[in-house]
């Protein structure tokens, strides 16, 4: 009889994800992937000025502040019809790559690296020999015997204070885990550095936003950054030698660490290239823009059915009309009234709680839908959908991933393996170093056009008196975020945030088509089932974010994630 | 140099869970913190209305000598404290939470912030969490009253852990507008007498 295993993260009033699984003879045979959090956020906004959403809409999670304000601003933008001028697009686009790459950064070492690197067996590492073996893979100059060796160093405290604090959770010594002491050591070290890396990225949104988290220089019709070559307080050369000396050091890192640790550890458990695939829908909206207009894009958009490359559509703009006409949202199976799929602009969010029921409504997230079916969103999606459309960008990065897992493994990944657990980790770590590349790009775009005398920010909203609607996009680190709104009156009458980890946490809808989180988990191997490890390999790889931010210390010393077996 | 930070968390949306970054606005209106208790130290106050920055918290700690945190709190789980209660936290009691399985990067983090910070060899000598119990959470409501009221109470909890551990503070004479923009409702200051109240406008 199959077992449920039950990964519920519920405190009292913070929890956000919450995974269940049936296991039958050593495998997953039924998954539900579940947010135990009310989002109703967007019902504050109705009534107010549309030119105020995203102050609030940037509450909506305490991570991802930047990317919800940029959608929120894009949503009027596009009921408006406004143009943006060249410098607050650059401007906002190097927000967008630096809160994206300190985001990457701090996915794959903080949240995913110790669900494949066993920190118990550092203290048995060699530094001397890791140090060698890391120059032979990168030529990261942090890699010394002296650096490896500190990092060592800071584990063998922790594990020899008798308790293993920050390390106190993970599966140590699990079946599943096989790199050698060496790697895991590497790995670790890197681990330690992200921390130092991922902050200077949110110093560049710190310098552009003016502070962070909740950045400050955004404006319906561009940004609010006075740019003035030779003042101190504006955004001048001292500022923009600041970033670039910045990014150079996060590009590095992203491109001579991240990229290849993550080619390496797909190198070493190379089976994850055949687990956990799930839905092959998958959807990407165009972002970067180049112009004023929204007309051309650095990152490329539309999307892919049932994996079948060859046929990828393109989306034209971040609005392209095939996007707005064919996004719905179901509740079949999530806590809210209402009997049939709507539209994000009739969106209707009334909560219904019944307690989790897994035949009936047992989520708070909605099931969103493209044409009807599920979709899978995020760098994978990105990935796939720019390396169908031969986006060059896409294309470099994707193939010098192909073959430095060749290299250092010898099984030589196809694109095709990219539907995978791996395949997640691997296409986050080339859409990092396409958007690293991309953010010195548009540093230089920004510094020619303002050495041309553009000193431009902001265009003038007009609100109309009649009624219009707008779709706000933006390709965040988790995938496609759209805000959708409808003004009237110059005022918000409606408002609907569809967030990426709505599309891939989302319930089965009324046809029982399984969400992208529930789709991979299916089929997934347990070694041991009371340690379901292999499930957390797989949820971790789509870098789930609940969105919902409600946040309170519990002092009851209540478990903030349990794994129990039902 | 020897730093403090004071930091607002909670989500300013979600009614009472607003209460921290609420708190820090108000004290940040109402103090100064540009004097020095000895001429010769180099100390300095920060105040930030934080969000909820969940992992992100690590890097604003790191290399503190004083962290004071405000937040709003469960009950503590042995009596079933009223609303508007404040409780206080030392690191001690915030590092005996057991943190398990993270599923996400957005549950809060507290204790693992600090354990990540001890592990880097620079986590804050001070840490005191003024915890204040909050009783709605819904969106979009306000502060609930008993909770608003508590803010005097929590500001002078902040206040004694500064002086205690010898950083300096004036009030001002004038107040600066607070910045409450989440708030439909005016906030009136008043300053003679530290008490924080609100009316309807």
């Amino acid at each position: 009889m199959a077992k449920r295993i039950t990964i519920d993260p519920i405190t009292r009033i913070e929890g956000h994800l919450r995974i269940d699984v049936e296991v039958d003879n050593y495998a997953v045979s039924n998954a539900w992937a579940s947010c135990t959090m009310w989002r109703g956020i967007e019902k504050i906004l109705r009534g107010r000025d549309p030119r105020d959403a995203w102050l609030f809409t940037q509450r909506f999670c305490g991570v991802c502040t930047t990317v919800h304000a940029m959608a929120s601003v894009r949503s009027v933008e596009d009921a408006l019809k406004l143009e943006i001028p060249l410098n607050a697009q650059y401007i906002r686009n190097l927000i967008l790559i630096a809160h994206a790459l300190h985001d990457h950064i701090v996915h794959f070492y903080q949240l995913s690296a110790l669900d494949w690197v066993d920190v118990l067996q550092i203290p048995k590492a060699d530094p001397a020999a890791t140090s060698k073996l890391a120059e032979s893979l990168s030529p990261w100059t942090r890699n010394s015997r002296n650096e490896l060796k500190a990092a060592q160093d800071r584990v063998n405290a922790v594990a020899s204070s008798g308790q293993l604090g920050i390390f106190a959770n993970g599966y140590w010594g699990h079946p599943a885990m096989r790199l050698s002491p060496d790697v895991n050591l590497l790995a670790f070290s890197h681990y330690v550095q992200a921390l130092e890396y991922q902050r200077k990225a949110l110093q560049v949104v710190g310098i552009l936003g003016g502070k962070t988290p909740h950045i400050q220089n955004l404006t319906v019709g561009g940004v609010a950054n006075a740019i003035d070559l030779d003042s101190p307080s504006a955004l001048g050369m001292s500022q923009l030698e600041m970033i670039r000396t910045l990014l150079e050091e996060v590009v590095q890192f992203v491109q001579q660490v991240y990229f290849v640790d993550v080619c390496a550890v797909a190198a070493m458990y190379p089976e994850w290239f055949k687990i956990g695939s799930g839905v092959r829908n998958y959807l990407a909206v165009p972002d970067l823009p180049l112009d004023s207009q929204g007309s051309s894009y650095d990152l490329p958009g539309g999307y892919i059915r049932d994996g079948n490359l060859v046929d990828v559509k393109k989306f034209q703009t971040a609005s392209d009309p095939i996007f707005r006409q064919s996004v719905t949202e179901d509740v079949m199976h999530a806590y809210y009234q209402g009997d049939k799929p709507l539209h994000p602009w009739a969106g209707e969010t009334e909560p219904a709680f019944t307690g989790w029921n897994g035949e009936e409504k047992y989520s708070w997230v909605k099931a969103p839908r493209f044409n009807g079916e599920p979709m899978q969103v995020g760098p994978l999606a990105q990935v796939l959908i720019g390396y169908a459309q031969g986006h060059p960008l896409t294309r470099k990065y994707t193939d010098l991933a192909i073959e430095k897992v060749a290299a250092i493994g010898g099984v030589r990944p196809t694109p095709a393996m990219l539907h995978s657990t791996l395949g997640r980790h691997a296409a986050r770590a080339i859409r990092a170093c396409m958007l690293a590349e991309l953010a010195q790009k548009h540093l230089q775009l920004l510094v020619d056009n303002v050495a041309k005398g553009d000193y431009t920010v902001h265009n003038q909203p007009v609100m109309p008196s009649h009624e219009v609607e707008g779709v706000g996009t933006h390709e965040a680190p988790r995938g496609t975020l759209s805000h959708w709104i409808v003004i009237k009156d110059e005022k918000i009458k409606n408002y609907q945030a569809v967030v990426p980890s709505t599309w891939n946490a989302s319930p089965r809808d009324r046809s029982g088509a399984h969400g992208p989180y529930e789709a991979s988990l299916l089929h997934t191997p347990l070694a041991r089932p009371e340690e379901p490890l292999e499930v957390l390999r797989t949820v971790h790889s789509f870098d789930p974010c609940m969105a919902c931010a409600c946040h309170a210390f519990d002092p009851s010393g209540r478990k903030i994630g349990v794994a129990k077996i039902l | 140099m020897k730093r403090a930070l004071i930091g607002g968390i909670g989500n300013v949306l979600l009614g009472d869970d607003g209460i921290g970054p609420y708190v820090v606005r108000l004290l940040d209106s109402m103090y100064a913190f540009d004097e020095r208790v000895d001429e010769n130290a180099d100390e300095n106050v920060e105040i930030a209305d934080l969000g909820t920055p969940a992992l992100d918290l690590t890097h604003q700690i790191v290399g503190l000598h004083a962290l004071i945190l405000v937040d709003s709190v469960a009950s503590d789980g042995v009596g079933d404290d009223p609303a508007g209660t404040i409780l206080l936290f030392r690191k001690e009691d915030i590092l005996r939470e057991t943190s398990t399985q993270r599923l996400d990067p957005h549950s809060p983090a507290l204790s693992e912030c600090l354990m990540t910070a001890a592990m880097l060899g620079d986590s804050p000598e001070h840490v005191l969490l003024v915890g204040i119990v909050g009783k709605c959470y819904e969106p979009g409501d306000p502060l609930t009253a008993a909770v608003r009221e508590s803010v005097g109470d929590a500001i002078d909890a902040i206040l004694q852990e500064l002086h205690r551990l010898g950083f300096a503070f004036r009030k001002k004479t004038t107040c600066d507008e607070p910045g409450i923009w989440w708030s439909d409702r005016k906030v009136q200051l008043f300053p003679e007498q530290r008490n924080v109240m609100e009316s309807r406008d």
